[in-house]
């Protein structure tokens, strides 16, 4: 029992399992890509002297807690910033540090807690610049602290949407709409759900009443059809979206914008834990995750799953499966007896039921209508890194391909430098669609999860 | 759900694809290719080199198999390991040679041929084998290739050091200069499997893919089909076995008799696509390299006996970038874009098996390719279309028989 703990990741999960074993004196080792821990919702902004107001009073609050909780216990935890790992097998991790140079970090217990990705949606132009994924644009006004130029209009679906218009708002951004793809009497229907988070729903009824106020106009059913400009954007088709997502092209409207928020929802990243050979399944939305019990063990009961990798719950879920998988390993070194780590773990998992309630009234509504994969035209890129068009695709399917795999020998979609992080939402339901068959495979993610330069290997060992 | 043909193959890879074209150009004949995808799959991990030299005098692929074999041996010996010796030699027999120079013929018109009445293009490409000899122990090696290969001395050049400088640049300065097999090439080897099932697939052959092959059926001392439990029962009057890594259990099902098919792994790194840093492809004692047609490098790639384990490993993979770098010094500020495994369907005396089998009609064998599946894939589809047609081979078909494992030893 040497070796500390190992949290992949320093979002919301990898920060509250981090302080929860702090809390009872156990190090850990804590990695994260960025040069601060956060996460993509708890970063704040990366450099000093921003007020960050607009983001909102609970947000700051909340940003503002889990930094102080976490300085209180910065001895305990050894905080790697700026390394990525890239690669892991039962025994390490293969980290690239801040010099860019690769070494292995042994583990005794592991926490996986690297997040999830956006669902990219292609369909005409959504390759211009100007056109960006929702998470990254919040990103942007959150730890960046750079706002869009111009005109922004928002697409997709989820509780995402009006939060971010509202941020973006307050921050002297100009919004011109919000298309949600589903119809509002499907997100009515789930009011009971949602009420099982009565702040957050709160939250939502006054976000919808600010934009309100501020003239700021809420579209149910409809979504993005496609995105135009002369090398970048200037111009965007929306139109209503039926229950499948079939959007109807009659009645197209234009809007003039030179931001483009596209949020059709997130995707686990499974990169590490597919490494790492853990079971994985398919969620209702058609994306593979690790699976995990409720110590949030995967089926190798020293690794743990943490945050949004087992499966998109939000931030608040997030901090309480990293508490579980914190408390878990707290069992596994000896520290709590099998009645504390029980008794510890209900009273989290009590926490996450309401927040499995709400999420599951937004999963219904947020559900992604089949018909949205036709939007691309013929010649519309899908694999951005290596510029596969639909055709391609189409092409591939007609000849019987019938797996990722598959497609990707024929199409070359997802050989690019991405590794499919892109293309594999859209190439998955083609698949699904096209066969029939709910598993399709998904891609197999290698080492290295992100390219590292030849030079990284310098002071690594040799097999000779 | 039965289904009844006249070839089943068992197989889809480089080798089943390639049969599988072969026999539909016949258009006379129901043909069902079956294939399950599983990890490690030979066809789309390998590189892709017509190393037709090269790989039958060990090197490519089997410079690497050659130097783990030479240190084996001298472990045993000596207890250390020690590096190559150019004294044990590891070129391939005469009828290897034959064999791999006869199918590196076929590409050029393969290459036309699948592109103009299919559409299907593999990216055949001129490149020339390089091997550059980096230190003393390489230069003896190279002269003792050179040595045993008379016969094919218009395919072989000496570059110097200067001439190696002008045609590849980005080869260190270090190096005392190559030794180039003119005719040794390179295709994109996954491009090329879906090719010939392409090809197969337009002229009518039914392809059942992700469909595990779990038993053959036997009637009346012969082969009669496969069972799978996707697609039920297929009944054949010919089924091939060209079934990779995994040709044994089916031999086995289908004659009773085991044949000497192993899984042998190889790690591979590959690149991001670079503007073209290497004119022909490039092999050392370290590694092989070869830029492919997208602008990526290809470098491999270990020899392991490890089951049908497919996880890359650290140590091996640093071996491989440190091998590369070596030789090719601007690598080391190149970004390394992903690794992966393939499962070599390695033979004892690393000839393929082909043909038939004796006493057990209807089944063929076409596996057993080791580190050369796709260098001769376009002669395996030719051989096995002939012969079971009984009509007259390209070459002697005798070496390559399973027969050769199930000899009985007489007595002196």
């Amino acid at each position: 029992m040497s070796m500390r703990p190992v949290i992949v990741g320093g979002g919301s999960a990898g920060m509250a399992a981090a302080i929860e074993l702090a809390n009872e004196g156990v190090g850990s080792v804590l990695i994260d890509e960025a040069s601060r821990p956060g996460g993509v919702v708890f970063r704040g902004p990366l450099r000093g002297g921003v007020d960050v107001g607009y983001l909102g009073a609970r947000y700051s609050k909340a940003l503002g807690k889990l930094h102080a909780d976490f300085a209180t216990c910065a001895r305990h935890i050894d905080l790697r910033l700026n390394s990525r790992v890239v690669g892991a097998d039962n025994q390490s991790l293969m980290m690239l540090d801040e010099q860019e140079q690769l070494q292995p970090v042994g583990y005794e217990q592991l926490v996986l807690a690297a997040g999830c990705h956006e669902r990219n949606v292609p369909f005409p132009g959504w390759t211009l610049p100007g056109v960006m994924l929702l998470g990254g644009l919040q990103l942007q006004i959150k730890s960046n602290v750079v706002k869009p130029l111009g005109r922004t209009l928002i697409a997709g679906t989820g509780p995402l949407l009006p939060l971010v218009a509202c941020q973006l708002h307050a921050a002297g951004a100009k919004v011109t709409g919000v298309f949600e793809a589903c119809a509002f009497s499907r997100i009515a229907r789930e009011t009971l759900a949602l009420m099982n988070k009565p702040q957050l729903f709160l939250d939502g009824l006054s976000m919808l009443g600010y934009l309100k106020l501020h003239g700021i106009p809420m579209h149910y059913g409809w979504g993005v059809v496609a995105a135009r400009g002369e090398g970048e954007l200037s111009e965007v088709s929306v139109a209503p979206y039926d229950q499948a997502w079939q959007a109807d092209l009659k009645r197209v409207q234009r809007e003039s914008v030179q931001t483009l928020a596209v949020g059709y929802g997130f995707i686990p990243r499974t990169q590490l834990s597919q490494q790492l050979g853990l079971a994985h399944g398919y969620s209702a939305d058609g994306y593979l995750r690790a699976e995990c019990n409720a110590w949030q063990q995967s089926n190798v009961p020293h690794i743990h799953l943490a945050g949004d990798m087992a499966g998109i719950r939000g931030g608040e879920a997030a901090m309480l499966t990293g508490r579980i998988a914190a408390v878990s390993i707290l069992h596994q070194r000896g520290v709590l007896n099998a009645e504390q780590a029980i008794e510890r773990r209900e009273r989290y998992l009590g926490q996450l039921a309401g927040i499995g309630r709400f999420r599951s009234g937004v999963e219904r509504y947020t559900a992604r209508g089949p018909a949205q994969v036709e939007l691309p035209q013929a010649d519309t890129v899908i694999c951005r890194c290596e510029q596969v068009t639909r055709e391609a695709i189409d092409l591939a399917l007609q000849q019987g391909v019938q797996d990722m795999a598959g497609l990707k020998m024929r199409t070359r979609v997802s050989m690019g430098d991405c590794q499919g992080r892109m293309c594999v939402g859209y190439c998955s339901d083609r698949l699904r669609a096209a066969t029939g068959r709910a598993d399709v495979g998904w891609l197999r993610p290698r080492f290295p999860v992100d390219p590292v330069p030849f030079s990284a290997f310098k002071h690594l060992g040799t097999e000779a | 759900m039965n289904k009844t043909y006249d070839i089943v193959i068992a197989g889809a890879g480089v080798i089943g694809a390639s049969c599988a074209y072969q026999l539909s150009k016949r258009g006379n004949l129901r043909i069902a290719l079956i294939d399950d995808k599983r990890p490690g799959n030979a066809t789309r991990a390998s590189a892709g080199g017509l190393w037709a030299i090269g790989e039958s005098v060990g090197l490519g692929c089997g410079v690497i198999f050659f130097r783990m074999l030479s240190s084996q041996a001298k472990r045993q010996a000596h207890g250390a390991a020690v590096a190559v010796d150019s004294s044990t030699p590891h070129i391939l027999p005469q009828c290897f040679f034959e064999l791999a120079l006869q199918s590196n013929a076929l590409y050029p018109q393969l290459h036309q041929e699948l592109i103009e009445r299919h559409g299907m293009d593999f990216k055949f490409e001129r490149t020339g084998l390089k091997y550059v000899i980096q230190d003393d122990e390489d230069q003896l090696y190279a002269e003792h290739i050179v040595r045993h290969i008379p016969h094919l001395q218009a395919q072989v050049r000496w570059l110097d050091r200067k001439a190696l400088r002008e045609t590849e640049p980005a080869v260190t300065d270090q190096a005392n200069g190559a030794l180039e097999f003119l005719c040794d090439h390179q295709v994109s080897p996954y491009r090329l499997g879906d090719a010939y099932m392409e090809a197969a697939r337009q002229n009518g052959v039914d392809l059942y893919l992700n469909t595990p092959v779990t038993g053959v059926l036997h009637q009346g001392g012969r082969v009669k089909g496969v069972r799978t439990a996707q697609a039920g029962d297929f009944h054949c009057n010919t089924l091939i076995n060209a079934a990779g890594a995994w040709a044994a259990e089916l031999s086995e099902w289908a004659t009773g008799l085991s044949i000497p098919v192993k899984p042998v792994k190889g790690q591979i790194v590959l690149t991001e696509r670079l503007p073209k840093l290497l004119n022909g492809c490039i092999t050392t004692s370290d590694c092989y390299m070869a830029q492919k047609d997208n602008g990526e490098i290809l470098i491999g790639s270990t020899t392991e006996e490890k089951g049908y384990d497919v996880t890359t490993t650290f140590p091996e993979i640093s071996s491989l970038v440190q091998g590369a770098t070596r030789c090719v010094p601007a690598l080391a500020d190149v970004n390394l874009k992903r690794t992966w495994a393939g499962l070599r369907p390695g033979s004892p005396d690393e000839l393929p098996i082909l043909g038939p089998v004796d006493d057990m009609p209807g089944y063929f064998n076409a596996c057993g390719h080791f580190r050369t599946g796709i260098l001769t894939s376009a002669i395996t589809g030719v051989m096995l279309d002939k012969v079971i047609h009984d009509e007259a081979l390209p070459l002697d078909i005798t070496p390559f028989l399973a027969r050769r494992f199930h000899k009985v030893a007489t007595p002196a």
